[in-house]
């Protein structure tokens, strides 16, 4: 008897397919799947967060240590003035039962204010010293107070929790600390429609409070300002959460060309005390401030 | 952003080199499989009736590490599910390596045919959690040399 092995051809076992055809299919299903995903988990993370009845977010917001980063007693002339504006607008706003916004003064160069869980929105010295009338504050304490009465900042913590566990059920990373990651002075990322609503909610409120909207613009135009002087221009419209500022500032026109309202009236000057405020800077230590948390 | 391009790097890296060395890999085998065709390695138990023969136990086994190319498509792949294209040139070249090795014993033994040619396959990437696939293809037969009657 004869034994032979015969001469088997190539490519049974194997495939023929070139093997980037394979890895381009799969990292293209992969990332589609991965964008559904996390848009649908964002999306409904957002929902669900915001059905969490206010009483409890002031319970989450009370998790956090607010007293090493918040309140610079070196002006409690200002910070009640604040306040004071803040109670008005909540007022003109018609926030729900049993939300009530604090408004906290941050010693702190950062040209920013920003609206955070439990209803407290911070304002940074930065940004008020830039303020040339009590109508821009106005606007810029009506933005975030609204960002409060819309929930937007629960709404963005749910997301991102949401979005952070679906990160680690998915890679297998055991961050036990999510809560933890996300702080109390971690500024929040809103949604270009957010902003949007709660820029059309400080317009309204601007009218409610002064019956014009004089002053408002303004806002956009320091943080446009601000951008100019630091070179940095406006970042691409898509990437940005914000809307750009031009847009911002001619919305306010269409709001008061919808409604009927003037664009220019008198405006209200700040308090006497409040430049100085502002300049009390001599504080026996430095506070933690939100960059270095 | 970082992690993201050093990724891109390893996988760039690992297609690269990998399908250069699998491309080597695949020649040097046919080219030899044709040298060793001579000696015949059947899958039967029962040896040939018509002689004498010396047995011998003979093996052959090949360790082979994966590149960094086909993990990443794998670990993609798992997410869908399907057949895993990746790693069959692999265990492929794997399993002939070993046969080749085998015939290579056997041939330095003036063996005539191997017969009862088994496989064995193992995965030796240890413990760690993130383990590269390095596979042990180990083959073994029962080599014939005939000796006068």
């Amino acid at each position: 008897m004869e034994y032979k092995n015969p001469h088997i051809p190539e490519n049974i076992n194997t495939s023929k397919e070139h093997p980037l055809k394979d890895f381009s299919i799969l990292l293209i299903g992969s990332i589609v799947l991965l964008l559904i995903g996390t848009v649908t988990l964002a999306f409904g993370g957002g929902w669900l967060a915001s059905k969490i009845p206010f009483s409890a977010e002031i319970k989450i917001a009370n998790m956090y240590d607010l007293s090493d980063d918040t309140d610079d007693d070196s002006a409690p002339e200002l910070t009640a003035y604040l306040q004071s504006l803040t109670d008005k607008i909540s007022e003109a706003q018609k926030l729900p039962d049993g939300m009530k916004v604090t408004a906290h003064y941050l010693d702190d160069n950062t040209v920013n204010a920003f609206a955070t869980i439990g209803g407290h929105i911070f304002m940074y010295r930065g940004l008020l010293e830039k303020l040339p009338n009590e109508n821009t504050l106005v606007t810029l304490l009506s933005h975030e107070i609204a960002h409060v009465k819309y929930r937007h900042p629960i709404k963005s913590l749910g997301s991102g929790i949401i979005v952070s566990i679906g990160i680690a059920a998915l890679t297998g990373g055991t961050d036990s600390n999510i809560m933890g990651e996300t702080g109390m002075l971690t500024v929040l990322k809103f949604g270009r429609d957010m902003e949007q609503q709660s820029d059309e909610a400080a317009a309204q409120t601007l009218y409610a409070l002064y019956g014009h909207l004089n002053g408002g613009a303004e806002l956009f135009e320091i943080f446009h300002n601000m951008r100019e002087e630091m070179g940095a221009g406006e970042s691409y419209e898509m990437f940005s959460t914000h809307p750009l500022d031009e847009d911002r500032i001619e919305n306010f026109s269409t709001i008061a060309k919808i409604e009927g309202w003037e664009e220019i009236g008198e405006l209200t000057p700040l308090p006497d005390f409040y430049r100085s405020a502002l300049k009390s800077r001599d504080r026996a230590h430095q506070k933690l401030s939100a960059g270095t948390k | 952003m970082y992690e993201l391009i050093l990724t891109v790097v390893l996988v760039s890296l690992g297609y690269i080199f990998g399908r250069r060395a699998e491309s080597k890999h695949y020649k040097s085998i046919i080219m030899r499989e044709k040298e060793m065709n001579t000696l015949p390695a059947m899958a039967s138990r029962r040896p040939p009736s018509d002689g004498h023969y010396d047995q011998a136990l003979v093996s052959g086994s090949v360790v082979i590490a994966n590149d960094y190319f086909k993990s990443f498509v794998a670990g993609l792949r798992n997410l869908f599910g399907g057949q895993m294209r990746s790693y069959e040139t692999l265990l492929d070249r794997a399993r002939r390596e070993a046969v080749l090795r085998m015939k290579q014993e056997a041939k330095t033994l003036g063996a005539e045919a191997i017969f009862n040619v088994k496989y064995e396959t193992s995965n030796i990437s240890g413990q760690t959690r993130k383990k590269m696939p390095v596979i042990e293809v180990h083959a073994y037969g029962t080599a014939l040399t005939k000796y006068g009657i």
